[in-house]
Protein backbone atom coordinates (compact mmCIF):
# COMPACT_ATOMS: atom_id res chain seq x y z
CA UNK A 1 0.00 0.00 0.00
CA UNK A 2 1.34 3.33 -1.20
CA UNK A 3 1.95 5.41 2.43
CA UNK A 4 -0.31 8.30 2.77
CA UNK A 5 2.56 10.34 3.63
CA UNK A 6 2.44 13.77 3.37
CA UNK A 7 5.89 15.71 2.24
CA UNK A 8 6.99 19.09 4.37
CA UNK A 9 6.17 20.87 1.12
CA UNK A 10 2.85 20.03 0.79
CA UNK A 11 1.80 20.80 4.34
CA UNK A 12 3.72 23.87 4.89
CA UNK A 13 1.69 25.31 1.49
CA UNK A 14 -1.34 23.83 3.56
CA UNK A 15 -0.35 25.31 6.48
CA UNK A 16 0.38 28.81 4.90
CA UNK A 17 -3.68 28.98 3.71
CA UNK A 18 -4.87 27.30 6.92
CA UNK A 19 -2.98 31.08 8.63
CA UNK A 20 -5.57 33.00 7.38
CA UNK A 21 -7.76 31.03 9.75
CA UNK A 22 -5.30 31.14 12.56
CA UNK A 23 -4.95 34.62 12.53
CA UNK A 24 -8.37 35.51 13.46
CA UNK A 25 -7.93 33.30 16.86
CA UNK A 26 -5.21 35.70 17.89
CA UNK A 27 -3.95 34.30 21.82
CA UNK A 28 -4.29 37.11 24.39
CA UNK A 29 -2.17 37.35 27.27
CA UNK A 30 -3.39 36.42 31.00
CA UNK A 31 -1.72 37.82 33.86
CA UNK A 32 -0.77 35.69 36.19
CA UNK A 33 -1.27 35.17 39.89
CA UNK A 34 1.21 34.03 42.40
CA UNK A 35 -1.57 33.39 44.88
CA UNK A 36 -4.68 32.06 42.57
CA UNK A 37 -7.72 30.30 44.98
CA UNK A 38 -8.17 27.28 43.20
CA UNK A 39 -11.47 25.04 43.98
CA UNK A 40 -9.57 22.16 42.89
CA UNK A 41 -6.99 21.78 46.02
CA UNK A 42 -8.91 19.95 48.71
CA UNK A 43 -12.79 21.24 50.38
CA UNK A 44 -11.41 24.57 51.23
CA UNK A 45 -9.97 26.80 48.28
CA UNK A 46 -6.25 26.72 48.37
CA UNK A 47 -3.77 29.15 46.86
CA UNK A 48 -1.52 27.60 43.80
CA UNK A 49 1.05 29.91 41.33
CA UNK A 50 -0.02 30.42 38.27
CA UNK A 51 2.10 32.09 35.98
CA UNK A 52 0.60 34.49 32.96
CA UNK A 53 0.33 32.83 29.96
CA UNK A 54 -1.47 32.80 26.52
CA UNK A 55 -5.04 32.00 25.52
CA UNK A 56 -6.88 32.04 22.23
CA UNK A 57 -9.52 34.57 21.95
CA UNK A 58 -12.33 31.73 21.06
CA UNK A 59 -12.86 28.01 21.15
CA UNK A 60 -11.73 26.63 18.04
CA UNK A 61 -14.14 26.48 15.15
CA UNK A 62 -15.09 23.85 12.55
CA UNK A 63 -13.36 25.60 10.01
CA UNK A 64 -10.44 26.01 12.10
CA UNK A 65 -10.29 22.61 12.79
CA UNK A 66 -10.89 21.52 9.14
CA UNK A 67 -8.16 23.43 7.56
CA UNK A 68 -5.86 21.17 10.34
CA UNK A 69 -7.64 17.76 9.14
CA UNK A 70 -7.14 19.08 5.33
CA UNK A 71 -3.20 19.36 6.74
CA UNK A 72 -2.97 16.89 8.59
CA UNK A 73 -4.99 14.28 7.05
CA UNK A 74 -4.10 11.30 9.57
CA UNK A 75 -6.43 13.18 11.85
CA UNK A 76 -9.67 12.40 9.62
CA UNK A 77 -12.53 10.73 11.11
CA UNK A 78 -11.89 7.85 8.52
CA UNK A 79 -8.25 7.49 9.53
CA UNK A 80 -7.61 7.96 12.88
CA UNK A 81 -7.02 5.07 15.08
CA UNK A 82 -10.11 4.36 17.48
CA UNK A 83 -7.74 4.68 20.29
CA UNK A 84 -6.91 8.55 19.39
CA UNK A 85 -10.53 9.75 18.98
CA UNK A 86 -13.56 7.57 19.73
CA UNK A 87 -16.77 6.78 17.40
CA UNK A 88 -18.37 9.90 17.10
CA UNK A 89 -15.07 12.07 16.54
CA UNK A 90 -16.21 15.09 14.01
CA UNK A 91 -19.52 13.55 13.49
CA UNK A 92 -21.21 16.59 12.82
CA UNK A 93 -19.28 16.89 9.83
CA UNK A 94 -20.88 16.01 6.09
CA UNK A 95 -17.51 14.14 5.59
CA UNK A 96 -14.10 13.32 6.64
CA UNK A 97 -12.85 16.76 5.20
CA UNK A 98 -16.00 18.51 4.50
CA UNK A 99 -18.27 20.48 7.02
CA UNK A 100 -21.61 20.32 5.15
CA UNK A 101 -24.51 22.68 6.14
CA UNK A 102 -25.22 21.00 9.68
CA UNK A 103 -21.66 22.48 10.29
CA UNK A 104 -20.75 26.12 10.01
CA UNK A 105 -17.43 26.64 10.15
CA UNK A 106 -17.42 29.75 12.86
CA UNK A 107 -19.35 27.36 15.47
CA UNK A 108 -17.01 25.88 17.66
CA UNK A 109 -15.77 22.68 16.88
CA UNK A 110 -16.93 19.52 19.28
CA UNK A 111 -17.19 15.44 19.17
CA UNK A 112 -13.18 16.50 19.54
CA UNK A 113 -11.25 13.98 21.52
CA UNK A 114 -8.47 15.04 23.86
CA UNK A 115 -5.83 13.74 21.83
CA UNK A 116 -6.96 15.58 18.57
CA UNK A 117 -7.38 19.37 20.74
CA UNK A 118 -3.42 18.03 22.01
CA UNK A 119 -2.77 17.48 18.02
CA UNK A 120 -4.20 20.68 16.83
CA UNK A 121 -2.40 22.44 19.51
CA UNK A 122 0.92 21.15 18.49
CA UNK A 123 0.45 21.97 15.43
CA UNK A 124 0.22 25.73 16.25
CA UNK A 125 3.28 25.26 18.22
CA UNK A 126 0.67 25.57 21.32
CA UNK A 127 -0.73 23.45 23.75
CA UNK A 128 -4.00 22.89 25.92
CA UNK A 129 -3.97 25.77 28.87
CA UNK A 130 -3.66 23.73 32.14
CA UNK A 131 -6.86 23.39 34.79
CA UNK A 132 -5.42 26.34 36.53
CA UNK A 133 -4.66 28.56 33.57
CA UNK A 134 -8.40 27.78 32.48
CA UNK A 135 -9.50 28.10 36.05
CA UNK A 136 -8.08 31.43 36.54
CA UNK A 137 -8.92 32.72 32.83
CA UNK A 138 -12.27 31.86 33.60
CA UNK A 139 -12.74 33.32 36.80
CA UNK A 140 -12.97 36.89 35.04
CA UNK A 141 -16.38 39.25 34.10
CA UNK A 142 -16.29 41.51 31.16
CA UNK A 143 -14.49 44.23 34.12
CA UNK A 144 -13.11 41.88 37.03
CA UNK A 145 -10.01 39.39 36.64
CA UNK A 146 -11.49 37.61 39.44
CA UNK A 147 -15.10 38.04 39.39
CA UNK A 148 -16.20 35.26 41.79
CA UNK A 149 -17.40 36.43 44.55
CA UNK A 150 -19.79 38.75 42.51
CA UNK A 151 -23.38 36.91 42.94
CA UNK A 152 -24.93 38.50 39.64
CA UNK A 153 -21.76 36.78 37.80
CA UNK A 154 -22.02 33.69 39.83
CA UNK A 155 -25.56 33.64 39.31
CA UNK A 156 -25.44 34.17 35.64
CA UNK A 157 -22.36 31.13 35.55
CA UNK A 158 -25.77 28.73 37.11
CA UNK A 159 -28.15 30.20 34.33
CA UNK A 160 -25.96 28.69 31.58
CA UNK A 161 -25.22 25.82 33.46
CA UNK A 162 -29.31 25.15 33.74
CA UNK A 163 -29.90 25.67 30.15
CA UNK A 164 -30.87 22.06 28.06
CA UNK A 165 -28.07 20.72 25.78
CA UNK A 166 -28.22 19.78 22.44
CA UNK A 167 -29.84 23.20 21.34
CA UNK A 168 -27.54 24.30 17.56
CA UNK A 169 -24.75 26.20 18.52
CA UNK A 170 -24.03 29.75 18.29
CA UNK A 171 -20.82 30.99 16.04
CA UNK A 172 -17.73 31.85 18.32
CA UNK A 173 -17.60 36.13 18.81
CA UNK A 174 -20.69 36.94 19.42
CA UNK A 175 -21.61 37.32 23.28
CA UNK A 176 -19.31 40.00 25.23
CA UNK A 177 -16.02 39.90 26.09
CA UNK A 178 -14.37 39.80 29.01
CA UNK A 179 -11.52 41.55 31.16
CA UNK A 180 -8.87 39.93 28.96
CA UNK A 181 -10.71 40.39 25.45
CA UNK A 182 -11.65 36.46 25.14
CA UNK A 183 -15.20 35.29 24.08
CA UNK A 184 -16.64 32.41 25.15
CA UNK A 185 -15.31 30.81 27.97
CA UNK A 186 -18.66 29.71 29.92
CA UNK A 187 -21.89 29.76 27.72
CA UNK A 188 -21.19 28.28 24.42
CA UNK A 189 -19.37 24.66 24.82
CA UNK A 190 -17.11 22.93 27.44
CA UNK A 191 -13.40 23.06 27.11
CA UNK A 192 -10.20 20.41 27.25
CA UNK A 193 -7.36 21.25 29.56
CA UNK A 194 -4.21 19.59 29.37
CA UNK A 195 -4.72 17.40 32.63
CA UNK A 196 -8.26 17.21 32.22
CA UNK A 197 -7.08 13.25 33.27
CA UNK A 198 -5.27 14.55 36.21
CA UNK A 199 -7.54 16.65 38.05
CA UNK A 200 -8.96 14.14 40.63
CA UNK A 201 -7.25 12.81 43.90
CA UNK A 202 -9.13 10.35 46.16
CA UNK A 203 -9.64 13.95 48.13
CA UNK A 204 -10.95 15.67 45.44
CA UNK A 205 -13.68 12.81 44.69
CA UNK A 206 -15.00 13.62 47.74
CA UNK A 207 -16.02 16.78 46.71
CA UNK A 208 -18.94 16.09 44.79
CA UNK A 209 -20.54 13.57 46.64
CA UNK A 210 -20.08 15.61 50.02
CA UNK A 211 -22.84 18.06 50.95
CA UNK A 212 -19.91 20.55 50.45
CA UNK A 213 -20.90 21.15 47.18
CA UNK A 214 -24.82 22.28 48.48
CA UNK A 215 -23.67 24.47 50.80
CA UNK A 216 -24.21 28.84 49.97
CA UNK A 217 -20.68 29.59 50.33
CA UNK A 218 -19.65 27.03 47.80
CA UNK A 219 -22.13 27.95 45.12
CA UNK A 220 -19.74 29.63 42.69
CA UNK A 221 -17.51 26.36 43.52
CA UNK A 222 -20.44 24.24 42.24
CA UNK A 223 -20.17 25.67 38.64
CA UNK A 224 -16.86 24.78 38.74
CA UNK A 225 -17.15 21.22 40.28
CA UNK A 226 -19.20 20.87 37.55
CA UNK A 227 -16.69 21.34 35.09
CA UNK A 228 -14.22 19.03 36.79
CA UNK A 229 -16.66 15.94 37.14
CA UNK A 230 -17.54 16.48 33.76
CA UNK A 231 -13.83 16.68 32.95
CA UNK A 232 -12.72 13.89 34.88
CA UNK A 233 -15.80 11.50 33.74
CA UNK A 234 -14.05 11.28 29.79
CA UNK A 235 -11.30 9.05 28.70
CA UNK A 236 -8.77 11.43 26.43
CA UNK A 237 -10.43 9.50 23.35
CA UNK A 238 -13.98 10.20 24.16
CA UNK A 239 -15.90 12.75 22.16
CA UNK A 240 -18.77 14.68 23.07
CA UNK A 241 -21.29 17.40 21.83
CA UNK A 242 -20.71 20.24 24.05
CA UNK A 243 -17.06 19.97 24.24
CA UNK A 244 -14.92 21.52 22.72
CA UNK A 245 -11.28 23.60 22.94
CA UNK A 246 -9.16 26.53 22.99
CA UNK A 247 -5.17 26.34 22.66
CA UNK A 248 -2.32 28.49 24.80
CA UNK A 249 1.12 28.92 24.96
CA UNK A 250 3.24 30.29 27.08
CA UNK A 251 3.92 33.94 27.56
CA UNK A 252 7.22 35.04 25.45
CA UNK A 253 10.23 34.88 27.81
CA UNK A 254 10.51 38.96 28.04
CA UNK A 255 7.05 39.54 28.44
CA UNK A 256 6.83 38.40 32.01
CA UNK B 1 6.38 19.70 12.74
CA UNK B 2 8.13 17.27 15.18
CA UNK B 3 5.05 15.78 16.66
CA UNK B 4 3.78 14.32 13.50
CA UNK B 5 6.02 11.84 13.78
CA UNK B 6 3.87 10.48 16.75
CA UNK B 7 0.93 9.93 14.28
CA UNK B 8 2.78 9.50 10.51
CA UNK B 9 4.63 6.31 12.07
CA UNK B 10 1.38 4.18 11.89
CA UNK B 11 1.12 4.79 8.55
CA UNK B 12 4.65 3.96 7.59
CA UNK B 13 3.92 0.64 9.46
CA UNK B 14 0.75 -0.43 7.51
CA UNK B 15 2.88 0.32 4.36
CA UNK B 16 5.76 -2.04 4.97
CA UNK B 17 4.91 -5.57 3.47
CA UNK B 18 6.89 -7.20 5.53
CA UNK B 19 5.64 -5.75 9.29
CA UNK B 20 2.49 -7.55 10.72
CA UNK B 21 0.08 -4.45 10.69
CA UNK B 22 -0.76 -2.76 14.77
CA UNK B 23 -4.17 -3.96 15.58
CA UNK B 24 -6.37 -0.93 16.22
CA UNK B 25 -5.97 -1.04 19.85
CA UNK B 26 -2.25 -1.24 19.99
CA UNK B 27 -0.88 1.65 22.28
CA UNK B 28 2.18 1.08 20.16
CA UNK B 29 0.20 3.06 17.55
CA UNK B 30 1.82 6.23 20.11
CA UNK B 31 5.54 7.15 18.47
CA UNK B 32 6.73 8.11 21.62
CA UNK B 33 10.49 9.23 22.00
CA UNK B 34 11.79 8.07 25.36
CA UNK B 35 15.39 8.86 26.38
CA UNK B 36 16.91 5.50 27.74
CA UNK B 37 19.24 4.31 31.19
CA UNK B 38 21.68 3.65 27.89
CA UNK B 39 21.44 7.09 27.24
CA UNK B 40 20.14 5.96 23.83
CA UNK B 41 16.30 6.81 22.16
CA UNK B 42 13.35 4.05 22.27
CA UNK B 43 10.08 4.28 21.67
CA UNK B 44 7.18 2.89 23.45
CA UNK B 45 7.53 -0.53 21.33
CA UNK B 46 11.10 -1.19 22.31
CA UNK B 47 9.72 -4.51 23.52
CA UNK B 48 7.34 -5.45 20.59
CA UNK B 49 7.04 -9.35 19.72
CA UNK B 50 7.14 -9.99 23.62
CA UNK B 51 4.64 -9.52 26.70
CA UNK B 52 5.59 -6.54 28.40
CA UNK B 53 4.69 -4.96 31.76
CA UNK B 54 4.65 -1.03 31.66
CA UNK B 55 4.15 1.51 34.21
CA UNK B 56 5.10 4.99 34.71
CA UNK B 57 7.42 6.98 37.75
CA UNK B 58 9.53 9.48 38.69
CA UNK B 59 13.19 8.77 40.19
CA UNK B 60 12.78 10.87 43.11
CA UNK B 61 9.54 9.57 44.66
CA UNK B 62 10.43 8.87 47.94
CA UNK B 63 8.27 5.75 48.40
CA UNK B 64 5.56 5.02 46.48
CA UNK B 65 7.34 4.24 43.22
CA UNK B 66 10.28 1.83 44.93
CA UNK B 67 7.25 -0.57 46.13
CA UNK B 68 6.09 -0.51 42.64
CA UNK B 69 8.73 -1.39 41.17
CA UNK B 70 9.18 -4.25 43.81
CA UNK B 71 5.53 -5.07 43.59
CA UNK B 72 6.63 -5.47 39.78
CA UNK B 73 9.22 -7.85 40.62
CA UNK B 74 6.87 -9.67 43.43
CA UNK B 75 4.26 -10.41 40.46
CA UNK B 76 7.32 -11.81 37.63
CA UNK B 77 9.07 -13.61 40.67
CA UNK B 78 6.15 -15.98 40.44
CA UNK B 79 6.55 -17.28 37.54
CA UNK B 80 8.76 -20.03 36.56
CA UNK B 81 12.13 -18.87 34.94
CA UNK B 82 10.92 -20.23 31.48
CA UNK B 83 7.96 -17.67 31.93
CA UNK B 84 9.94 -14.91 33.04
CA UNK B 85 12.49 -14.90 30.84
CA UNK B 86 10.14 -14.45 27.93
CA UNK B 87 8.34 -10.96 29.88
CA UNK B 88 9.71 -7.61 29.67
CA UNK B 89 9.25 -4.74 31.96
CA UNK B 90 9.24 -0.69 30.87
CA UNK B 91 9.03 1.82 33.62
CA UNK B 92 9.25 5.01 32.13
CA UNK B 93 9.73 8.73 34.08
CA UNK B 94 7.69 11.79 33.64
CA UNK B 95 10.29 13.67 35.30
CA UNK B 96 12.50 13.66 32.32
CA UNK B 97 14.63 16.99 33.80
CA UNK B 98 15.81 14.93 36.60
CA UNK B 99 15.86 11.01 35.65
CA UNK B 100 18.87 11.28 33.43
CA UNK B 101 20.38 8.26 31.73
CA UNK B 102 22.82 8.21 34.69
CA UNK B 103 19.65 8.57 37.13
CA UNK B 104 18.16 5.89 35.25
CA UNK B 105 20.85 3.70 35.42
CA UNK B 106 21.58 3.99 39.15
CA UNK B 107 17.78 3.00 39.74
CA UNK B 108 18.29 0.13 37.45
CA UNK B 109 21.30 -0.91 39.85
CA UNK B 110 19.76 -0.50 42.99
CA UNK B 111 16.72 -2.40 42.38
CA UNK B 112 18.87 -5.42 40.68
CA UNK B 113 16.76 -4.87 37.44
CA UNK B 114 17.30 -7.91 35.18
CA UNK B 115 19.43 -5.69 32.15
CA UNK B 116 18.41 -8.21 29.86
CA UNK B 117 14.69 -7.62 30.33
CA UNK B 118 14.17 -3.97 32.26
CA UNK B 119 13.95 -0.88 30.75
CA UNK B 120 14.19 2.68 32.59
CA UNK B 121 13.73 5.33 30.53
CA UNK B 122 12.24 8.85 30.42
CA UNK B 123 9.53 11.19 28.58
CA UNK B 124 9.77 14.24 27.35
CA UNK B 125 6.32 16.47 28.72
CA UNK B 126 4.40 15.51 25.62
CA UNK B 127 5.01 12.15 25.30
CA UNK B 128 4.31 11.96 29.21
CA UNK B 129 1.20 13.18 29.21
CA UNK B 130 0.12 11.04 26.11
CA UNK B 131 1.48 8.15 27.29
CA UNK B 132 -0.15 8.82 30.42
CA UNK B 133 -3.50 9.23 28.86
CA UNK B 134 -3.42 5.90 27.20
CA UNK B 135 -2.27 3.90 30.00
CA UNK B 136 -4.91 6.26 31.90
CA UNK B 137 -2.00 7.51 34.56
CA UNK B 138 -2.79 10.72 36.68
CA UNK B 139 0.28 12.78 37.68
CA UNK B 140 0.46 15.78 38.57
CA UNK B 141 3.51 17.61 39.34
CA UNK B 142 3.39 19.45 42.78
CA UNK B 143 4.70 22.76 43.72
CA UNK B 144 8.34 21.23 45.01
CA UNK B 145 8.74 19.44 42.14
CA UNK B 146 7.42 16.44 43.03
CA UNK B 147 4.49 14.58 41.78
CA UNK B 148 1.10 12.99 42.91
CA UNK B 149 0.68 10.53 40.61
CA UNK B 150 -1.77 7.07 40.30
CA UNK B 151 0.22 3.80 40.32
CA UNK B 152 -0.78 1.37 37.77
CA UNK B 153 0.99 -1.84 35.94
CA UNK B 154 -0.49 -2.84 32.48
CA UNK B 155 0.07 -5.83 30.64
CA UNK B 156 0.71 -5.38 26.82
CA UNK B 157 0.75 -8.02 24.79
CA UNK B 158 2.91 -8.41 22.21
CA UNK B 159 1.69 -6.38 19.47
CA UNK B 160 0.97 -3.44 22.07
CA UNK B 161 -2.55 -4.62 23.25
CA UNK B 162 -4.00 -4.19 26.66
CA UNK B 163 -4.64 -7.97 28.36
CA UNK B 164 -4.75 -6.44 32.08
CA UNK B 165 -3.92 -3.70 34.43
CA UNK B 166 -3.62 -3.60 38.15
CA UNK B 167 -3.37 -0.71 40.62
CA UNK B 168 -2.06 -3.03 43.43
CA UNK B 169 1.38 -3.27 43.77
CA UNK B 170 0.95 -6.80 45.59
CA UNK B 171 -1.96 -9.71 45.89
CA UNK B 172 -4.11 -9.20 42.31
CA UNK B 173 -4.55 -12.98 41.61
CA UNK B 174 -6.19 -12.09 38.34
CA UNK B 175 -3.02 -10.25 36.88
CA UNK B 176 -0.68 -12.69 38.30
CA UNK B 177 -3.07 -15.09 36.35
CA UNK B 178 -2.82 -12.94 33.30
CA UNK B 179 0.95 -12.49 33.56
CA UNK B 180 0.56 -16.30 33.37
CA UNK B 181 -1.39 -16.60 30.58
CA UNK B 182 1.03 -14.16 28.62
CA UNK B 183 4.25 -15.80 28.90
CA UNK B 184 3.10 -19.32 28.84
CA UNK B 185 3.55 -20.18 25.29
CA UNK B 186 6.34 -18.45 22.65
CA UNK B 187 5.63 -15.00 22.22
CA UNK B 188 3.68 -13.58 19.50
Amino acid sequence: MKPRWIDRGAALALMCCAATAVADNPYLPVEGNPHFQSALQGVKPAAVTVRGFQLQRHPVTNGEFLSFVKAYPEWRRDVVPPLFAGADYLGQWLAPAELGATAQPQQPVTRISWFAAEAYCEAEGARLPTWYEWELAAAASRTERDARADPAWRQALLDWYARPAGKDLRPVEQSATDVYGLFDLHDLVWEWVQDANSLMSSDEAQKFCGSGALSLQQKENFAVLMRVAMLSSLKPNDTTRSLGFRCAKDLPATGQ
Amino acid sequence: MRYLAWMLWIVALSADAGEVALPPDSVYQLNAALTTQAGGTAGLDQYRGYPVMISMFYGSCPAACPMLITGIQAYESHLDPAARGRLRVLMVSFDQARDTAQQLAGLARLHRADPARWMFASAGESDARRIAALLGISYRRQAGGEFDHSLLITLLDGRGRVLAKTSKIVGDDAFQASLQLATAGESQ
